[in-house]
């Protein structure tokens, strides 16, 4: 069985040659890329964009393949991210135990929050969880045990150190950022052909037929919120080693949620490479454009772009990018 | 002991009785109509038995299990399949597909839910059409896809709502074709709910009448033909029907 | 004991404004079951708009309500025909994420033209004026807001039981198929409800400038209160609004003075969370 699992991960035989050759094509240009280039804005930029695809991998589970609006993937980010830190500076805890625990706290948080949310549809679903994520972020600039507004800084180490996780060169950040998303890959090629994928498309497409075929909705929901969690707690706990520093601004934002949305939207909700074209347009659009435009001191036109696509993408093409791809192949 | 058994079912919305004290009793193997004119609780009585709604008052023992109140899925899991008018899950989804999610009822490996789902198209004749996305596809079509989603979840008692609505002469003759072979193949229990007298008189063996919520009239279906009470209440309809087009011209 | 008194005066006045917010989005839903994300916008243009108005020609920021409700309609029908429209024919995502994606727009417009800073209007009729009665404080600019707010409320709450419009509206709120055989052009009437939505809280955006400062991300805290407000009172429900809102006026205010002011929009949120949770209908639900 856990075989059978696990060849399913790694069976990318069903796709068309294109996508599989897109694939591998993107796994080497991840491989080589700190190799080819040096510079240490691109390579900012470069795990950034690792980081948001892990995210939207992650987002797209619910928010794609099951058509609910979570909008609140920041505060299982921040908690992971404040689980971390906390262990690491109060206590002094290995990276790689305090991991765990921190996805552990985010799935948590999703599990319970989940179980209550999901009786609720659509649009209170979705104002639900931008509620909840307001809630978290105050809470969180007002609680001083981590922090407050203030935020959480993390030892620097003379040393590069395995164990806590901090490297001067941002290549060991890039490759540990490729692995997890690789992991974030498999598991979503095992996803899509799961019982699980087929009863959550099912959910999203008809709820009442879904139910008449046995599927628990309530259940599959706040599972596949859960595995939201855990892939948001993971893309947390790497964010507080690679940065070293977080506060509620910038792990429990609202804006970090909107981001992961729109970013899964534009590229295609419901569908594997969605999240990872998203990414790999809004990202180095945003920092590029962003620094750009802020060494000119205009602030929020990169935000406006993200808009106008996003409301473009809802009007004519819900299914992003990656539904215009498959529509023209489907037409040849 | 019956296979299914309501006892006694009421069930009003905001003081008017959608179902009122309505008992009835289905044998393993028996194909069952039920019928009646628009507003007679039909779909009520149907929605309570597969769980959509609960009811006020009353039993429902499935297999000699209480399951009053029970949610669809769990009915279903219990082995109540239930087909919908239109039935059509994802135009994502290919017509395989849409099958394997009720394989994947009774089994998590997706090369056996694979397996059952292209049997289960072979018994309704779509073996032509698996790879075939629903949207493309013609309503008697998309009909059958429904019916083989709910059989994929191996059901006991299937309840089938208004299988022939949309459908022409040929295809409903077909359709109910189709419904006594998968009868006579599997045994299965069938509980027919249509509006259509016709439909369901050539194939029940018993039908049971629905009138303003209550149960009018049970029995084979050339006695209930000639049932006065069931004449009135279809062509009281049929007359009140005439004169309001009457009426409007 | 004053305390109480002068909180709960200032909650009730507050309570009228959320009321006149929360009035447009229960219009908006009401007609076409679509949840307005950029309300919070449309008020944060109002406020820019009557802000502007008045420091650019000095002239009396009360004056400027006719221009603010004309700039919110005209923002409405231009939301609604441009992008609303198509959302509708897409899945509820599209929906959700696609008035989401008008709610960024407007936001990062402002931050785009005015910057992130605070603005408030210092000169006007009502400004920085207060009378005492007794114990309680009374300030000119909320009392005014209040009672302007109410008129508004008034007017619009007639307007959908006596007028032809509101009859059409409210028809067409209830069943889209049957208003239109009825020879209602649904199409302008669901136009017309974003227009009305618009005008709506533009005006409660010109009302809010005369004591409240304006800045380009204000828009998702008056958003969700409105939404609260809305959820409280029952999505589509009229009358619920308003109730609602004098309770959110209470909560935050009394919340804010006795849990901390810190904590007072945490308040809201929590409050939202739980009417949607406990009680989905709302008070007045339909």
């Amino acid at each position: 069985m856990q075989i059978r699992t696990l060849k399913d991960a790694l069976s990318f035989g069903d796709l068309p040659a294109s996508e599989r050759i897109g694939f591998i094509l993107f796994i080497i240009f991840c491989l080589i890329f700190p190799w080819i280039i040096k510079g240490g804005f691109a390579q900012a930029v470069m795990i950034q964009f690792l980081i948001f695809c892990l995210y939207g991998l992650g987002w797209n589970l619910i928010g794609g393949y099951g058509g609910q609006v979570a909008l609140g993937q920041a505060k299982n980010v921040g908690m992971s991210a404040y689980t971390v830190a906390l262990l690491i500076v109060r206590w002094d805890i290995p990276f790689w135990v305090c991991t765990p625990l921190g996805v552990l706290v985010a799935t948590v948080e999703s599990f319970v929050l989940g179980y209550f949310l999901f009786r609720l549809r659509g649009h209170y679903f979705a104002i639900a969880t931008i509620a909840v994520s307001l809630v978290w972020q105050q809470l969180f600039i007002n609680w001083n045990f981590v922090g407050g507004a203030r935020g959480i800084e993390l030892p620097l180490r003379e040393t590069p150190n395995f164990i806590y996780m901090q490297f001067v060169s941002p290549i060991y950040y890039h490759y540990f950022a490729f692995v997890l998303v690789m992991i974030a890959i498999l598991y979503m090629n095992w996803f899509r052909k799961s019982r699980l994928g087929y009863q959550l498309r099912a959910i999203t497409a008809n709820e009442e037929v879904a139910e008449s075929l046995g599927i628990n909705i309530h259940w599959v929901k706040v599972k596949t919120y859960c595995i939201t969690g855990v892939f948001a707690g993971m893309g947390g706990a790497f964010y507080t080693v690679y940065y070293n520093y977080i506060d509620p601004f910038s792990v429990m934002h609202l804006e970090l949620s909107i981001m992961i949305a729109l970013m899964t939207m534009i590229g295609g909700a419901g569908s594997m490479w969605g999240p990872i074209i998203g990414a790999m347009i809004l990202i180095p659009l945003d920092r590029y454009l962003g620094a750009w435009l802020g060494g000119r001191g205009i602030i929020g036109v990169d935000f406006m772009i993200y808009a106008m696509m996003v409301m473009i993408i809802s009007a004519y093409e819900p299914k992003g990018i990656w539904g215009i791809i498959e529509k023209a192949r489907r037409k040849r | 002991m019956a296979l299914l058994e309501v006892t006694d079912l009421t069930k009003d919305f905001g003081g008017v009785a959608a179902n009122s004290h309505i008992s009835l009793e289905i044998e393993k193997g028996e194909i069952i109509g039920l019928i009646g004119p628009n507003g007679a609780g039909k779909t009520t009585l149907f929605n309570c038995i597969v769980g959509y709604h609960k009811p006020d008052q009353g039993i429902i023992r499935f297999k000699d299990k209480n399951i009053t109140g029970f949610k669809p899925f769990q009915t279903n899991r219990e082995g109540i399949g239930r087909t919908f008018q239109l039935m059509s899950i994802s135009g994502d989804l290919t017509v395989l597909e849409n099958v394997m999610i009720g394989s994947f009822c009774r089994t998590s490996d997706r090369r056996i839910a694979r397996e059952e789902a292209s049997e289960i198209l072979n018994v309704v004749e779509l073996e032509k059409d698996t790879e075939a996305y629903m949207t493309e596809l013609p309503i008697a079509t998309q009909k059958r896809v429904g019916l083989a989603m709910a059989l994929a979840t191996r059901p006991e008692l299937l309840m089938l709502d208004e299988v022939a609505s949309g459908l022409n002469p040929k295809e409903t003759e077909e359709m109910v074709a189709l419904l006594q072979r998968i009868h006579e193949a599997k045994g299965l229990t069938l509980f027919v709910i249509e509006h259509v007298m016709e439909v369901v008189m050539p194939i029940s063996q018993r039908i049971i009448v629905l009138d303003g919520g209550q149960k009018i009239a049970e029995g084979k279906p050339k006695d209930i033909a000639n049932d006065e009470r069931v004449i009135k209440a279809y062509l009281g309809e049929k007359y009140a029907k005439g004169r309001k087009n009457r009426g409007s011209i | 004991m004053e305390m109480l008194l002068s909180t709960l005066i200032s909650a009730l006045q507050m309570g009228m404004l959320f009321a006149l917010v929360a009035l447009g989005l229960a219009i908006i839903f009401g007609v076409m079951n679509i949840v307005n994300f950029a309300h919070g916008e449309f008020l944060m243009v109002g406020m820019y708009t009557a802000f502007l108005t008045a420091t650019i020609f000095s002239i009396e920021p009360l004056l400027t309500l006719p221009i603010a409700a004309m700039v919110g309609f005209l923002l409405g029908i231009a939301s609604y025909y441009m992008l609303v429209r198509y959302l509708l024919k897409g899945p509820m995502i599209a929906q959700l994420l696609g008035t989401f994606g008008l709610m960024i727009f407007l936001r990062y417009l402002a931050m785009c033209i005015f910057g992130p800073d605070y603005e408030t209007l210092e000169h006007g009729l009502l400004i920085g004026k207060s009378i005492k009665l007794g114990a309680v404080v009374l300030s000119y600019p909320r009392l005014g807001t209040a009672v302007l707010s109410m008129l508004a409320f008034g007017i619009i709450y007639w307007m959908m039981d006596y007028t032809r419009l509101g009859k059409a509206l409210k028809a067409t709120a209830l069943d889209v198929e049957a208003a239109g055989y009825m020879g209602i052009d649904t199409e302008r009437m669901r136009g017309l409800a974003w227009g009305l939505g618009g005008a709506t809280v533009g005006i409660a955006g010109a009302l809010l400038i005369n004591f409240y400062y304006v800045f380009p991300t204000i828009g998702i805290l008056f958003c969700m209160i409105a939404f609260a407000t809305v959820a409280l009172g029952g999505f589509g429900s009229i009358k619920g609004a308003f109730i609602a809102g004098l309770i959110m006026g209470m909560i935050i205010d009394l919340g804010g003075t006795y849990i901390g002011p810190q904590y007072k929009f945490a308040l809201v949120y929590l409050t939202f969370f739980l009417v949607v949770v406990i009680r989905p209908k709302g008070l007045f639900g339909w």
